[in-house]
């Protein structure tokens, strides 16, 4: 199965294609696509570029990515595994 | 930077075409359209640098997939304009080409240049001051008197004199001879004198005592790479006047922040409202016979018995290069016969200082 | 230091009210991404894996007080509270959003920064040597030479468009502090037969997938000619690199394929052509830009401090810290100190807010207001007092920045890699951090002495490896990420590229072989000798049974 991800124009951000063909943040919250529906969605994406730069396709399992790019998808949908937005993180978030 | 709406005619090269086919095109067109067949192809602004490095006159178009944020790259890089893609806005192009007000590198075109301009803003604006200030002083002196005020070693100046020898040469040059005969005079040996002109350069010389004639040829390089048939001055006139005296005088006279040239009001119309003393590109001019008549000049010739170009008495009251001077009729401008039946009124020495390519 | 006149003033907000307009006109779809990209690299401007990447300038790594604590106001209102200085001598923030650029683009401005063309393919920012103006062995300061081609390549109507990026580097003594063999023209400053400065001039350098080492093409290129030779190269390579393959498309590959004496041949044409009166530097200007970088008003002091020679007997820690982050000064009395980005377990080359705001002091204090950044990824205070060391070292101590670690085995440089760069195959940030944690041991980075590690996420080689001492690239085994070594690199004078030692390992095994290769050279070194030389002197062999003996016999 598939997802269809991006970067949001405004500010870079990971976004991913959700429900009602909205921009989500959190992989959770994508809508998992099979073939047919992530052609549809890449084109949808691909008309919309004041939302979604460079918009492609990766593969899931699940909502963990797969194949060949999971590692890097992973770090794309949860963040850096190192270094001070880490920190960054864990401040705001006692804050 | 021109913005041209209609799809131009005309030789049209991509800009992947090599250099060498690229300048032999510019050698045989005085227009050529240069494609960008991406906008991230810089290879013609380096063609179009090159060309107009080497003194191409000509016209240069911009076309293909060129962005509006490159305009001013390509207008100083030498490009005259640029061809729209159809329906294309022009709006962003105005705007692009007006983003900013100077830039660090030389290269074509107006903008100001900011090294330049850290260190000559002073000298220029010296020059328009003191330009202002003879004339309110010296205006309306005796030409003499006037030479001897600029001339004066506590002004500092370091001038010279440009003349063509030609028909009313000799009364600046015998004024000179008066006041400092060991004054540089720079003579543009354009190799298209007439020949009485370079007989009569020799012979007043002579006679009037000046010791520092200086006669200027054109580069040769340039001129065998821009003008090797001798035929320039028939398709491109300006192009002629700009290898074999624009140039030569700019290298000849640079160093010196003053010079006196025998242009006169009555010449033609564009001369109209000469000043006697003027700043151009930060050099003071100084032009003592801005204000005399006709009359003025003849009397002035006949009391000192000073002798005349030969071409005179056969019609020709103002002598340049021979291609392009004939003798006038009776009811027109004494420079009526200069570049006849063209728009080209001046040879563009006493312009503009030379701005040069990238 | 240089400062702008209304001029450069001027033309960095005109830049910035371009680069507003082309967001603009981006955002409102009448530029496509593909068309704006190149635009907004020129602005320094990346997006990268998780956000936008704003990649700020600083030329020739020089900066004062207040441009210092500017970055970390940037850092604090636009980012995440920090920023990461690379081998470039720029500072990355990597969480911008677009717009707030000209926000923050604006801010940089008030304090005399900009981002322009600190990527794209064009001309990027002039390196030079951290030492400028303190080393002894210095023939001239390059650093006016740095600020003449800054101006001279900003926002260049003919090398805006170039097939790739171009990178200058520049030295001022024999001696390569900048690793100007590595970049694509590299500038060293020579005394001409006349005793004016000459450069000799390095083409073709270059890293990534096809490493060179740069070929002199020029002995002695007098400095008012300068301008009109770079002219003369880069229009060479503008109208001859190739355009197909971006992979193939630097000047390295140029100069490779026609061969150096071709390319001279080519260069010296366009150089006869070109109107080399208009690109000869005015004298005043020259004049007017060196008058930056005149001496700082430094007192007469002895060669010897009591103070810090006390300080030292007293404090083994500073002691310490003074062998390997203190460096002799041409001034008597002075020293300069580098200030290490390289916390054992920490982001080589990642610096806070709160740490920008305390070297900023301390430069303002005790480096007459001027800090340097170094290719090796840490900062430079240049000028301090030594009596004055010990009180900068406490401060660089409490704010975590005074790790006794230059140019030894945990000096570590590193890209950014997979966690935030979306070219890596791997992470290079954890290995850094794993081989930090395992080399740790200040006595033994002592007894190691210098060593030159370098880790890069993928092949493009920003962390440099293959000019290290130890190269390491993460390269990308079927998703998994593996690291292959080298050794034998060398960045300086004697450049050479490294060698691999031999398959590629796990992540897991990195440091642990690393750590195995200097044991090894411990052993086989001869007295004092460093290990680069005795790398030099054995080959690669040595290290390759070191590293794989243990492993092979396992499996």
């Amino acid at each position: 199965m598939k997802l269809l991800t991006a970067n949001r124009l405004n500010d870079g951000r990971v976004i991913y294609l959700g429900e009602a063909d909205t921009a989500v943040e959190a992989i959770d919250a994508a809508r998992i696509l099979d073939a047919d529906a992530a052609e549809a969605a890449l084109v949808l994406a691909q008309s919309r570029p004041a939302v979604f730069v460079n918009p492609y396709l990766i593969e899931v399992e699940g909502r963990a990515p797969s194949g060949r790019d999971r590692l890097k998808e992973s770090i794309r949908s949860v963040g850096p595994s190192v270094g001070h937005s880490l920190a960054f993180v864990a401040r705001n978030e006692t804050a | 930077m021109q913005l041209l709406e209609q799809t131009q005619d005309g030789v049209r090269l991509t800009v992947s075409t090599p250099e060498a086919d690229i300048r032999a095109a510019a050698v045989a067109n005085d227009s050529l359209i240069l494609e960008f067949e991406t906008f991230r192809d810089g290879r013609g602004f380096s063609l179009a640098a090159i060309l107009r490095g080497q003194g191409y006159q000509g016209r240069l178009i911009a076309a293909g997939k060129v962005l509006p944020d490159q305009v001013r790259h390509l207008r100083r890089c030498g490009f005259d304009a640029v061809e729209l893609a159809p329906g294309a806005d022009a709006a962003p192009w105005r705007r692009m080409d007006q983003a900013f007000s100077a830039a660090y590198q030389p290269a074509s075109g107006h903008d100001r240049q900011v090294w330049r301009q850290r260190h000559a803003a002073p000298t220029q604006n010296a020059a328009v001051a003191l330009a202002a200030r003879l004339n309110a002083q010296w205006g309306e002196a005796d030409a003499e008197d006037l030479l001897r005020a600029v001339l004066d070693p506590t002004l500092g100046r370091k001038a010279a004199v440009i003349s063509s020898f030609g028909a009313e040469a000799a009364v600046l040059l015998h004024l000179i001879s008066r006041v400092r005969p060991d004054l540089p005079v720079v003579f543009l040996e354009t190799g298209q004198h007439f020949f009485q002109t370079l007989a009569y350069r020799r012979d007043l010389a002579d006679r009037l005592g000046l010791t520092d004639v200086r006669d200027i040829a054109p580069d040769a390089a340039a001129l065998s790479k821009a003008d090797p048939r001798s035929d320039l001055w028939r398709s491109a006139p300006d192009a002629c006047c700009a290898v074999r005296k624009v140039q030569p005088l700019a290298q000849a006279l640079a160093g010196f922040d003053t010079r006196i040239t025998g242009r006169k009001r009555y010449q033609n119309r564009q001369r109209a409202d000469l000043m006697p003393f003027e700043a151009i590109g930060g050099v003071l001019t100084v032009n003592p016979l801005a204000k005399w008549s006709v009359q003025r000049i003849e009397a002035w010739l006949r009391d000192h018995q000073l002798p005349r170009h030969p071409l005179v008495e056969q019609g020709y009251p103002s002598i340049g290069c021979w291609p392009c001077t004939r003798a006038v009729e009776p009811d027109e401008d004494a420079r009526d016969g200069r570049w006849a039946g063209q728009e080209k009124t001046e040879c563009g020495i006493h312009a503009r200082v030379l701005i040069p390519a990238c | 230091m240089y400062r702008y006149d209304e001029f450069d003033a001027a033309l960095v907000r005109e830049r910035i009210a371009e680069f507003s307009d082309q967001v603009d006109r981006r955002s409102k779809g009448e530029l496509t991404e593909d068309q704006f990209k190149p635009l907004r690299l020129m602005n320094g401007v990346y997006l990268q894996l998780h956000a936008y990447m704003a990649r700020i300038a600083v030329p020739y790594g020089v900066m004062n007080s207040r441009q210092m604590r500017q970055l970390a106001h940037v850092a604090r209102t636009y980012d995440k509270g920090y920023g990461h200085f690379t081998t470039r001598t720029n500072i990355q923030f990597n969480w911008p959003a677009l717009q707030d650029l000209p926000a923050i683009l604006s801010d940089l401005a008030e304090v005399e920064m900009h981002a322009i063309q600190t990527s794209g393919n064009c001309i990027r920012n002039v390196t030079t040597d951290v030492f400028a103006g303190v080393a002894a062995d210095e023939i001239e300061d390059p650093r006016p030479w740095c600020e003449i081609i800054r101006q001279w390549s900003t926002i260049h109507p003919e090398f805006s468009f170039l097939p790739r990026k171009f990178k200058i580097a520049i030295v001022g003594a024999p001696k390569d502090r900048a690793a100007i063999r590595t970049h694509d023209v590299g500038l060293q400053i020579v005394r001409g037969e006349d005793g004016q400065t000459a450069f000799r001039v390095f083409v073709g350098g270059g890293q990534g997938r096809l490493p060179h080492i740069a070929q002199e093409i020029a002995s002695a290129v007098p400095g008012q000619s300068l301008l009109a030779y770079l002219t003369a190269i880069l229009r060479a390579y503008n109208l001859l690199g190739r355009r197909d393959n971006i992979h193939k498309a630097r000047i390295k590959i140029l100069v490779a394929a026609l061969g150096i004496d071709a390319f001279r041949e080519e260069v010296e044409r366009q150089y006869a052509i070109l109107r080399q009166e208009d690109l000869r530097i005015p004298d005043e200007e020259l004049a007017r830009i060196q008058a930056y970088f005149t001496p700082p008003p430094f007192e007469a002091l002895p060669i010897i401090s009591p103070a810090y020679d006390a300080a030292r007997r007293l404090n083994p820690e500073f002691a310490r810290f003074t062998r390997s982050n203190l460096r002799e000064h041409k001034q008597a009395g002075y020293g300069a100190i580098i200030v290490s980005l390289k916390p054992i377990d920490g982001v080589p080359g990642d610096v806070t807010a709160d740490q920008m705001e305390v070297v900023a002091d301390l430069a303002a204090r005790f480096s007459f207001d001027e800090v340097r950044a170094s290719y090796e990824q840490n900062l430079v205070l240049p000028h301090v007092r030594l009596e004055d060391a010990h009180a900068v070292w406490s401060r660089l101590r409490e704010a975590g920045l005074a790790t006794a670690n230059a140019d030894l085995a945990t000096d570590i440089i590193a890209c950014p890699g997979l966690d935030y760069c979306s070219l890596a195959n791997a992470r290079s940030i954890p290995v850094a951090q794993a081989l930090s944690r395992q080399l740790a041991d200040a006595d033994l980075q002592e007894k190691l002495g210098p060593v030159r590690i370098n880790i890069s996420g993928c092949i493009n080689a920003c962390g440099h490896h293959h000019v290290g001492h130890i190269g390491v690239l993460g390269v990308d085994r079927k998703g998994e990420e593996y690291y292959q070594i080298t050794v034998g690199g060398s960045p300086d004078e004697q450049a050479a590229l490294g060698e691999i030692v031999g398959r590629s390992l796990p992540a897991n095994e990195v440091a642990p072989a690393i750590a195995r290769a200097l044991d090894r050279y411990l052993e086989v070194r001869t007295d004092g000798e460093l290990f680069i030389d005795t790398v030099r002197r054995l080959g690669a062999d040595p290290f390759h049974t070191a590293i794989y003996e243990p492993i092979d016999a396992v499996a």
